[in-house]
């Protein structure tokens, strides 16, 4: 508990959170860390490749129905025992799923002891931060490190920088960015230039590569099932560099003409 | 709502409510509802003539949509200034907490040299006592109360919460408020049973304040025994200990224990302290067993439907509450006459003394026409 690392990836929404996080979370497994993936989005898909592609039952679903809930029936164990919690959410355009993330995650604290066992939890929160509850995560001290993914282009780091903004409202470190190629021309030095200048530094690039897509359409993560590809070594690179990192920072956002500077 | 908890439709006690009014048992000295003007109103002004200052940090449309941190810093800040608390609530509404509003944030940007309890309260919850429990834990946080009072607090919480649900307001889906049997007929059996030289037991089963006016009663049928010369008919039985409770509940117990006293009102049983009416009645029970079980019978106030009726069966049972919807809980469980002590809560808030109740006024103009 004392090391545990408990961390959240936040970015434009469809730059790949999801990929990294369940790939992140099957490369730590591997290395024999103890993980957890919580998936905070009303879609409800972020251990979906750790599971074979098979869908379990949200935290808000059980509540739903009125049922006394247990660690069994919102755990489960996927690839190499990595724990997949998702949240869930209700129909789109009713009620309120921020409140159903505060809900959620309360119940799940209140009731999950595997999570204290935890080297590392991620928090697969949705890409656009909406209202109050989507920052419950952080809000309520479950989250000690937060890393933006971006690629190069001018959109999602607008986004990042966005993110850089709320992170420092609420008061929370960032540790580092993670770039997820696009293949946008100069891409990992405008994304290494953008990361430096708000006080942080580049602790990946993930290169755009087919085979993530197609492992995911099949269920999988690319560890589990394109372990010798050249893409698993990088995401077994960027696990390696969460569990040892040791910086973090307040983030300082740009202004939007430097932002655009960086990108032309 | 849990599939196995009936659905109940009358308006129900409140958990911001509740918070509000463990947070003044706390001697918080400001209580600061996070939330839009009017929410919990009634009581927020009820709860000012007993001495505490309620605020509002009045959220409005803005409020929800652009959250309200800045207001309740502020707000913090101003009855600081006007009122140098010595210890501060801050509670939760529905508004504030559905839209994820953080507490904790707008203390820490406060800064101030001041205690805050925060309570994360809304009012969604089956049981009101959820927000006086929320209140304790946050309390037990920043060491306003000990574990030990806290973990006493919380079995009473539960034992509260079934009593309500068994023979309470919680009871069904459905319970008409009622005002009752009428005070004078009421009354009249009383004075019928002593004169009759009937034994009762007078059992007061308060929750804390409300004890300022049911112990009333206690008075005024001891009145009416001393003046129909048959005093040592009549045994008295009150959740009265002074050593037990938050100390705001033990005030009140001293406080009317005095009262008492200069009354020449003797209690013969204290089954409890005064926030003990949840479990006073078990020990109600065991004392009827043992002592008085052949006794006629029983002017049960405050918290009649907490009293196991084991004892209490071959007894006439007189019950007094404050509650419109107890009415009809109270008669399936048997007791034949009951009174409301119609908006009694009110009138025991900001008091130090016993308060005369309806009942007793009755009971008192009755006797003079009865001997007169």
């Amino acid at each position: 508990m004392i090391n545990q690392r408990r961390i959240a990836i936040y970015g434009k929404g469809g730059i790949g959170k999801s990929s990294t996080a369940s790939n992140v979370a099957a490369a730590c497994a591997e290395e024999g860390y103890k993980v957890m993936i919580i998936g905070c989005d009303p879609k409800s898909d972020s251990s979906i490749t750790l599971l074979g592609g098979k869908r379990i039952p949200t935290i808000l679903d059980l509540l739903r129905q009125g049922r006394k809930i247990k660690e069994e029936d919102i755990v489960f164990h996927g690839y190499r025992n990595v724990r997949c919690v998702e949240v869930g959410g209700p129909e789109p355009g009713i009620g309120c799923a921020g409140r159903g993330i505060i809900v959620a995650i309360k119940t799940l604290r209140d009731m999950c002891r595997e999570m204290d066992e935890m080297d590392l939890i991620i928090y697969d929160v949705p890409g656009d931060i909406v209202c109050g509850g989507f920052v419950a995560p952080i809000r309520k001290g479950l989250v000690n490190e937060a890393y933006v993914l971006t690629s190069g282009e001018y959109m999602p780091l607008y986004a990042a920088n966005n993110i850089c903004k709320g992170l420092r409202q609420i008061d929370t470190r960032l540790s580092g960015v993670i770039c997820n190629s696009r293949n946008v021309t100069r891409e990992e030095e405008i994304v290494r230039k953008f990361a430096e200048e708000i006080g942080s530094k580049l602790v990946a690039f993930i290169p755009k590569e087919q085979i993530v897509q197609d492992c995911e359409r099949d269920g999988f993560s690319v560890i589990e099932k394109a372990p010798d590809s050249n893409i698993a070594q990088v995401y077994r690179e960027l696990a390696r560099a969460i569990m040892s990192n040791a910086d973090s920072t307040l983030p300082q956002s740009l202004d939007d003409e430097r932002l655009r500077e960086l990108t032309r | 709502m849990a599939a196995n908890d009936i659905s109940i439709i009358h308006p129900r006690p409140s958990s911001i409510v509740a918070a509000l009014y463990t947070l003044r048992d706390l001697n918080v000295d400001v209580a600061i509802l996070h939330g839009p003007p009017g929410c919990s109103f009634k009581h927020a002004r009820l709860l000012e003539e007993d001495g505490i200052h309620v605020v509002t940090t009045a959220l409005d449309e803005n409020g929800f949509v652009f959250g309200g941190r800045k207001e309740l810093s502020s707000a913090l800040r101003k009855v600081n200034e006007m009122f140098h608390p010595q210890l501060i609530g801050v509670v939760g509404t529905c508004a504030s907490m559905i839209i994820g509003e953080e507490l904790h944030e707008p203390v820490m940007d406060a800064n101030l040299d001041v205690p805050v309890i925060e309570v994360e309260v809304h009012a969604g919850y089956a049981n009101n006592t959820k927000g006086v429990l929320l209140t304790l834990e946050s309390a037990l946080d920043v060491g306003v109360i000990d574990r030990e009072e806290f973990e006493r607090q919380k079995i009473l919480l539960e034992k509260a919460t079934e009593v309500e649900k068994l023979h309470g307001a919680a009871s069904r889906e459905y319970l008409a408020p009622s005002r009752g049997d009428l005070k004078y007929k009421v009354a009249q059996r009383i004075i019928e049973l002593l004169q009759e030289g009937k034994r009762g037991v007078v059992i007061m089963n308060a929750k804390k304040e409300t004890a300022y006016m049911f112990a009333d009663i206690t008075v005024a049928v001891h009145e009416v025994a001393s003046m129909l010369g048959v005093s040592a008919n009549v045994v008295n039985m009150a959740n009265l200990d002074e050593s037990l409770g938050l100390p705001r509940v033990r005030d009140h117990a001293r406080n009317i224990m005095r009262d008492l006293k200069e009354k020449g009102v003797q209690i013969h049983e204290i089954t409890g302290g005064l926030d003990e009416y949840p479990v006073a009645g078990d020990v109600v029970d065991k004392l009827l067993l043992r002592k008085y079980a052949d006794y006629d019978f029983a002017v049960i106030t405050g918290v009649p439907h907490a009293i196991p009726m084991d004892h209490l069966k071959n007894m006439e049972i007189i019950s007094v509450t404050n509650g419109p919807r107890q009415v009809l809980p109270l008669k399936e469980m048997g007791h034949k006459h009951v009174v409301v002590e119609i908006d009694l809560h009110p009138k025991t808030l900001g008091v130090n003394h016993i308060v005369e109740s309806e009942l007793g006024a009755t009971l008192r103009q009755m006797l003079k026409e009865t001997l007169y």
